[in-house]
């Protein structure tokens, strides 16, 4: 058996490994994407103050900080039994939106876009954010730094950091906006929502209007029929603060639909012997394996699955992108995991639009934003959309609110089978026999896994010494016969 | 000359978070006037922002190299900016990158940056501590970044 080991994965927040196995005649046989454990943060949080959680929570991650800042929040907000004022709850969702912005931004110009704007097949030394800008232009770079500094002075301003803010509190936050603040965060509003349709231009220019690409998003070894999660408001549009959990089936039929304090009766985890990672299924369809289709309980989340379970967007220009996409891609459900780039543009407008709505409500300046809560603690579910997925944080504490228990599934767990799923098939669709294994080919196969935004951070913290794509391929007795860097 | 003292890491992952309590030991000893003493847990972008309008910066990390004993002290120069913890990626872009981004676009970057990296034992246990060896670091490398920021840190 040949074995192919990409690692560490580039791009990819933390450290992971993809080991493609092949048998004697040069298919692929079987291929596993693992992460290394990270030991012991049950054990860190117990006995610590539940109110600490918002700031522990949001150190585990170096990339989306602020999504378990907000989830642990809103877990306190359900732990301590009070409801913040109409405010408060605006001003959480303000500081979100900034931050979606940047973190799409992110995605998109850095990870995402240079496979497209460079190709899947570009150097790696090109296929960067550098190459990004030596073809598209300066222009468009300064902008993408431009809204980051700005949407991260935002969140400065509400939560005292650019990044890890001090901001949520059980039963609202620590500090509201005042007239100028308002000001400040309208006007970004406004020219992120202008860079959000400037990026869906881009997309269209350089990825819609390319056959090559267009027929590579839909072709079958970056298609799956699976289940979609995602949180929809009380219109059943997307929203990435605060709603209820819905999820389609294959057909985009609404299967479930479910408050943050059930989802233990939707969701239950299965376990490999190879991973520590749990594979999160639905329950009521129950785990058939690493299997598409209605019958096996794999469900994804993150961009595309919003966009599928939602029947819409709540801002009109997002909407008009939204039906745009669903149209050009055979209508909904999109099942076509290279349609996540697409969809997340769709996100970032929306962010764009709300931030501005938000910037313009009344309430937004209100210094009614805090609630002090007096009823004894013991249970919490607090449940966001972070960028990549659903996030759940559930904490158990005595009745002093000292920790007790602590459960977190996070946005990349929740899509790990479907993440193995979409690197199996792939690799089977390009992989050969006879056919010479280049650099470009294993590009096309990190495109499966690359749109789900991987952040193993939140997971596993360690980087590797230094970040190459050394491949290996052993022979049928494990030596090492060939390496590419 | 504007100097960044940068400590960069994780605070609750054991040896990952010497570049966080080296920035805290040297707060009170070196900000003020033209040094700035700041802690990151970001990189990539991040960094670039956090960058700008310095003439000189200093890093300080934690590094695997796998090869030497836990708590070896090195200082690196524009060589080695994609092989310690930090500066090797963040969704993609390692420092050596972001610099050449920033400097494309023009912006205001050190011309000099150095980074004081600790050999880590462990960086997967959640732990507000380091491993006893890369504890023992934390005065030695506080030492040399003061060095380093009066005049040039000889070794």
């Amino acid at each position: 058996m040949k074995k192919i080991t990409i690692d560490p994965i580039t791009r990819l927040e933390g450290h992971g490994k993809i080991e493609i196995f092949l048998n004697d005649a040069g298919e692929v046989e079987n291929s596993y994407f693992q992460v290394p454990e990270l030991r012991g943060f049950e054990k860190f949080c117990e006995g610590r103050l539940a109110e600490d959680m918002p700031q522990i929570t949001q150190r585990i991650c170096g990339v989306c900080p602020e999504a378990h800042h907000t989830a642990s929040t809103k877990a306190l907000d359900a732990l301590f039994h009070v409801d913040p004022p109409s405010p408060a709850k605006k001003l959480r969702e303000l500081l979100y939106c900034a931050f979606y912005i940047t973190d799409h931004t992110t995605h998109f110009y850095i990870l995402g876009a240079p496979d497209f704007i460079m190709g899947p097949d570009a150097p790696v030394a090109e296929r960067n954010i550098l190459g990004v800008i030596a073809k598209v232009g300066l222009e468009l770079g300064g902008a993408v730094i431009n809204t980051r500094k700005q949407n991260h002075h935002i969140i400065h301003i509400l939560g005292g950091r650019a990044v890890h803010p001090v901001f949520g509190l059980p039963g609202g936050v620590s500090k509201g906006l005042n007239e100028e603040e308002r000001k400040e965060v309208e006007q970004i509003a406004k020219d992120s929502v202008e860079f959000a349709q400037l990026s869906l231009k881009v997309f269209d220019d350089i990825v819609l209007k390319n056959k090559e690409y267009m027929d590579m998003i839909v072709s079958d070894a970056y298609t799956h029929h699976t289940y979609y999660m995602g949180l929809v408001d009380e219109d059943n549009k997307v929203t990435f603060y605060d709603g209820k959990v819905r999820i389609v089936d294959p057909d985009g039929i609404e299967f479930a639909k479910y408050e943050s304090r059930q989802y233990l009766e939707h969701i239950a985890e299965h376990v490999e012997p190879w991973t520590y990672v749990k594979f999160p299924y639905l329950k009521n369809v129950g785990w058939k394996g690493f299997l598409e289709g209605k019958d096996s309980g794999v469900f994804r989340v993150a961009p595309l699955a919003r966009l599928n379970v939602a029947d819409g967007m709540a801002t009109p220009l997002a909407q008009e992108a939204y039906e745009k996409m669903f149209a050009a891609l055979g209508g909904k459900p999109v099942h076509h995991t290279l349609a996540m780039h697409w969809a997340r543009l769709v996100e970032m407008l929306y962010a764009a639009e709300r931030l501005l709505e938000l910037s313009q409500d009344p309430e937004i300046t209100s210094s009614d934003i805090r609630v002090i809560p007096t009823a004894t603690p013991d249970e919490g579910i607090g449940i966001v959309e972070a960028p990549r997925g659903t996030l759940i944080h559930h904490y158990i504490t005595d009745e002093r609110g000292v920790i007790k228990k602590v459960n977190l599934i996070v946005a990349t767990v929740n899509n790990a089978a479907a993440v193995n799923m979409s690197i199996k098939k792939a690799a089977m669709a390009l992989i050969k026999p006879g056919k010479e294994i280049t650099e470009g080919l294993l590009n096309r196969i990190e495109m499966a896994w690359r749109p789900y935004d991987l952040c193993l951070a939140c997971a596993s913290h360690t980087f590797p010494g230094s970040n190459p794509l050394p491949i290996h391929i052993y022979n049928g007795k494990g030596k090492l016969i060939k390496k590419l860097t | 000359m504007k100097t960044l003292v940068l400590g960069m890491g994780n605070p609750i992952l054991s040896d990952d978070g010497i570049g966080i309590w080296v920035a805290r030991a040297l707060e009170g000893e070196l900000s003020g006037g033209e040094v700035t003493v700041m802690e990151t847990s970001m990189a990539g972008l991040n960094l670039l922002e956090l960058l700008v309008d310095f003439n000189r910066a200093i890093l300080i990390d934690s590094i695997q190299t796998g090869k030497r004993k836990a708590g070896q002290i090195y200082r690196l120069g524009p060589e080695a900016f994609n092989v310690t913890q930090h500066t090797a990626t963040s969704h993609g872009v390692n420092l050596a990158t972001v610099l050449d981004l920033g400097r494309k676009l023009e912006l205001n970057l050190p011309q000099e940056i150095i980074i004081f990296a600790v050999e880590a034992a462990d960086v997967n246990t959640f732990g507000e501590r380091c491993t006893p060896e890369v504890e023992k670091a934390i005065p030695v490398v506080s030492n040399m970044v003061i060095q380093e920021v009066n005049g040039g840190y000889n070794a």
